[in-house]
């Protein structure tokens, strides 16, 4: 019952060959993936200024931001704020447009423009934005102004801040989000609808009971990859309010980018990351879970 | 044919590192090629028994990472022009030699001493002081005058008085002329908290560095005299001090180098006025040093000590390379020969060089993690001003978490 070495493989056929295929992606993944990750958590046990030599401190790093690092701490609510904010505004706010665009005229160039800023620059779109929500000097402001109106402290009041870089998140990501929604919108089939209207369904009733359990595929991947994309953001917060004001918008990404690049802590910055990264890793798969035992 | 090619690339790839020892010494700064054309016209020039000289622009921003990211790669300038508050940690960590002795008293016996403490860790001098900004109470005299002031306030309490009698507002209860700003920045903050906290005869750390002083009086009445002015409505933190060439802020604490910027955007500075920090008789201010040091690990050390010193001494009674090149910013110098050297002060700079004369400009503190603790101050201070802490229990909680971390390095 032994099967022959190479049985069904053609005459002469090199067993390397799969490998040899593989080598460049593998060499890409070990060289800018598995190293850089080997090397952030080796740091996260060390500490390590980039001028001198790492020392191993075991799990120091880790113990000093989960229990007496209160900044730490609250970057991650920070976080959980700012990724469930885009989420809960984000994705309601794709599908509706991924709705009107999918019953509209001339839905690709609506579609064109929404994704317009996936193409921006994003500390441009951080500066575009300064200068819209400015309090003293801002577009809004100034709009609310001519009515009489004292518009809110967008950029210096920390609830507001907060608000403010959700806002600017979605409408970032508005476009991109909202052509995996129109894709699915359009692959479900037209007769479905005629059917269910024949059968007297509303507009109400055919969203809930047709529509949504059919995009349930889309809607997941929307949402567990805004979820992750925001729990990552930075460079957007970075340019926009650099975390202020007063921590206000200090997510645990930024936070952690301080620590190595302005603080020069590698080692801690490292750990920093790695919670980071299993607290959305867990969260995703939970996520993923919750979404798929519904469907 | 093949074999002469292939000896030719041994020969040529052998030359690589010997082109790369025997090449220019490098010396790397922040400032823009334009801001250090006296200083390159004088890098170009140079030429010590064969040895050439070449500049490398860093930004201010990325000046740290990209040294130490060199560093990791190998490939270190050989001189760095270095912001007093990095130097802790670049000498504890070995980067910067030690000058020698020539230089080390050319250093003492031709610059301001407030100044080379900039230069001086733990008592020992690391180079040769560079740019020196200090903090003076500028003033927009045109809308000081348009509220019944003929002159800058002298103490605290008239500052305040001045502030709350220029500042309006608009219908929506916006500022729109402010009689203070601070500057958005953590700098911004810190440097005039400093400025106050040393008039008020207080400091920052301790000499030895073992603990913080910001649970003393000084440094609480320091913070409640900045808080002051928003409470009072004459300052908001959406007010930044960097926007005074508008025209729309009174009064700032500032650097003498945003001179340019204030005569540009107010169309000269006939209007404005530098005076002492408004705090009375025993009024101090802060400053804060660059200086030019040398890499640890750079093969021409005496060569590079040689360019420093040829780039900061007197040329045939005329200012220094670094001089002239300082005098072109509108920045400061702590040499003494190239002040005598240059053209007398402008009356905005004037204040400033008699703060740094007189000995009221102290030094910004050179400890480890500078950096990281100037920015958590400047959010303490920042819920202080903004109302949302008081000063007395928000400075104890800065005190022990800034303790913390000097506890882990003295």
């Amino acid at each position: 019952m032994t099967r022959q070495a190479g049985g069904d493989e053609p005459p002469g056929a090199p067993r390397a060959a799969p490998w040899l295929f593989l080598l460049p992606l593998i060499l890409f993944a070990a060289v800018f993936l598995a190293l850089p990750l080997g090397f952030s958590v080796y740091l996260s046990f060390t500490r390590w200024n980039p001028l001198g030599t790492p020392d191993w401190v075991g799990l120091r790093q880790f113990e000093y931001l989960l229990t007496r690092d209160d900044d730490f701490r609250a970057t991650l609510l920070n976080t959980f704020v700012f990724a469930f904010g885009f989420v809960a505004a984000g994705v309601p706010i794709s599908l509706g447009l991924a709705f009107v665009f999918s019953r509209s005229r001339g839905k690709a160039i609506w579609r064109s423009i929404y994704f317009l800023p996936q193409l921006t620059n994003i500390v441009a779109i951080a500066y575009l934005w300064q200068f819209v929500l400015d309090d003293r000097y801002g577009l809004v402001n100034r709009l609310l102004g001519l009515l009489g109106l004292r518009g809110p402290d967008w950029l210096f009041d920390p609830v507001m801040a907060m608000v403010s870089v959700v806002m600017v998140m979605v409408w970032m990501e508005a476009g991109k989000n909202m052509l995996v929604f129109s894709a699915a919108l359009e692959a479900v089939d037209g007769e479905i609808y005629d059917a269910a209207t024949l059968d007297g369904a509303g507009a109400w009733r055919t969203l809930r009971s047709i529509t949504l359990p059919i995009i349930r595929p889309a809607f997941t991947f929307v949402t567990i990859t805004s979820f992750i994309s925001g729990m990552g953001t930075f460079a957007l917060i970075l340019a926009m309010t650099e975390g202020g004001p007063r921590g206000a918008t200090e997510v645990t990404a930024l936070y952690t980018y301080t620590m190595a690049f302005e603080d020069l802590r590698m080692g801690r910055a490292s750990a920093g990351a790695l919670i980071l990264f299993t607290i959305i890793g867990i969260l995703s798969i939970v996520q993923f879970r919750l979404l798929r035992d519904r469907a | 044919m093949t074999r002469t090619a292939l000896a030719a690339a041994l020969l040529a790839s052998a030359a690589v590192p010997a082109a790369a020892q025997d090449g220019p010494l490098t010396v790397a700064m922040h400032y823009t090629q334009e801001q250090a054309a006296p200083l390159i016209a004088c890098l170009e020039g140079y030429d010590a028994d064969g040895v050439t000289a070449a500049y490398q622009q860093i930004s201010y921003g990325d000046y740290l990472q990209t040294v130490l990211t060199g560093r990791l790669a190998g490939q270190s300038p050989d001189v760095y022009n270095v912001y007093s508050i990095w130097a802790a940690q670049m000498t504890d960590n070995g980067v910067l030699a030690e000058p020698p002795q020539d230089v080390a008293d050319f250093v003492r016996d031709g610059y301001a001493a407030g100044t080379v403490d900039a230069a001086t860790i733990d008592g020992t001098l690391w180079g040769v002081p560079t740019e020196v900004s200090v903090y003076m109470l500028v003033s927009n005299m045109a809308l000081l005058r348009e509220a019944g002031f003929e002159a800058p306030p002298e103490t605290w309490d008239e500052l305040r008085e001045m502030a709350r009698a220029i500042t309006t507002r608009n219908d929506q209860g916006r500022i729109e002329t402010a009689g203070f700003a601070f500057a958005q920045s953590a700098a911004g903050m810190v440097h005039p908290f400093y400025a106050l906290l040393y008039s008020e005869g207080g400091d920052v750390y301790a000499d030895d560095r073992s603990e913080a002083m910001l649970e003393g009086e000084a440094a609480r009445t320091a913070l409640e005299n900045m808080a002051g002015l928003v409470e009072d409505g004459s300052a908001d933190l959406s007010v930044d001090a960097y926007d005074f060439p508008a025209g729309g802020i009174a009064m700032m604490i500032m650097a003498n180098w945003y001179e340019s910027a204030i005569a540009e955007g107010l169309g000269g500075l006939e209007d404005v006025a530098v005076t002492h920090i408004p705090m009375g008789e025993d009024w101090r201010t802060l400053q804060y040093a660059f200086f030019m040091g040398v890499d640890a690990q750079s093969e021409r050390q005496d060569a590079a000590w040689a360019l420093v010193r040829h780039l900061n001494e007197p040329r045939d009674g005329g200012p220094s390379c670094m001089g002239e090149m300082l005098d072109g910013l509108g920045a400061l110098t702590a040499s003494a020969a190239d002040t005598a050297a240059l053209p007398a002060p402008d009356d905005f700079t004037a204040p400033f060089v008699a703060a740094l004369e007189d000995g009221r400009a102290i030094t910004q503190p050179n400890v480890m993690q500078a950096s990281e603790i100037e920015g958590m101050m400047a959010q303490t201070f920042e819920e202080v001003v903004s109302g949302e802490a008081e000063a007395g229990p928000a400075l104890e909680e800065l005190d022990g978490e800034v303790e913390d971390i000097l506890f882990e390095f003295y």
